[in-house]
């Protein structure tokens, strides 16, 4: 395997992290206003990729996703079925302002990722493209 | 220099192992390692289309897959190319 194309096997790794990532904000987004729910992080990890000539540690991989242990937001509702002796209840402790920035900087680097894979594709092709002249 | 059928037929009986083809199987030679390696690029990629629109596998790793087999027909086929064409000149050769 040469080196242009173990390129492409990391890129394509980092883009499916940070695809398994931006999976975990739009659960995040949507259970935003579920009383209990607790937001769902991902932490990213080095990882093998198969194939030869690959090291331990060369591509990227979104690890076991774990539930951030912040406070639940305390919503004042009297009215609302799972209410307690003092009207409260507890929401979800889903920032939205966090998730949406989480969202933009996966699609950041997924966008860095896809570019260098672009990149990496075109360098092979022109070295070949050498052949043709 | 004299020339007769004795001399001529030993040169013949001479050069015959040079055209002769290797004793080895293709898959032995480094054209055959090659040929076998491409085969495999493109049939990965092929096993990892199906998978992907059974809903099977990631579409990353097919574009990854398919980029590479893109990558090793170009190149097989340039390789092709110069070969075909350094034949061509051989045979335009005035002898």
């Amino acid at each position: 395997m040469s080196l242009l194309s173990q390129t492409l096997a990391v890129s394509a790794s980092g883009m499916q992290a940070q695809a398994q990532r931006i999976r975990h904000v739009s659960e995040n987004i949507a259970n935003s206003d579920t009383p209990g729910y607790r937001r769902k992080l991902v932490p990213f990890a080095p990882a093998a990729i198969t194939g030869d000539g690959f090291g331990q540690r060369s591509g990227v991989a979104a690890g076991r996703m774990y539930l951030d242990q912040r406070a639940l937001a305390q919503i004042y509702d009297p009215g609302h079925i799972l209410a307690d002796a003092t009207g409260h209840y507890q929401g979800s402790n889903v920032d939205l302002m966090i998730e949406i920035a989480d969202a933009r900087e996966a699609q950041r680097s997924y966008d860095a990722n896809l570019r260098l894979f672009d990149q990496a594709r075109q360098m092979s092709q022109s070295l070949i493209g050498l052949l043709r002249k | 220099m004299d020339l007769n059928a004795t001399l001529a037929a030993r040169s013949y009986g001479a050069a015959r192992p040079l055209t002769s083809p290797a004793p080895e199987g293709a898959a032995q030679t480094q054209l055959g390692r090659f040929a076998e390696t491409f085969t495999q690029t493109l049939a990965q990629a092929e096993t990892r289309a199906q998978d992907v629109m059974a809903g099977r596998g990631d579409p990353h790793v097919l574009v990854a897959a398919l980029t590479e087999a893109q990558l090793a027909v170009e190149s097989t086929r340039a390789v092709r190319d110069k070969v075909v064409e350094a034949y061509l000149e051989i045979l335009r050769m005035p002898v």
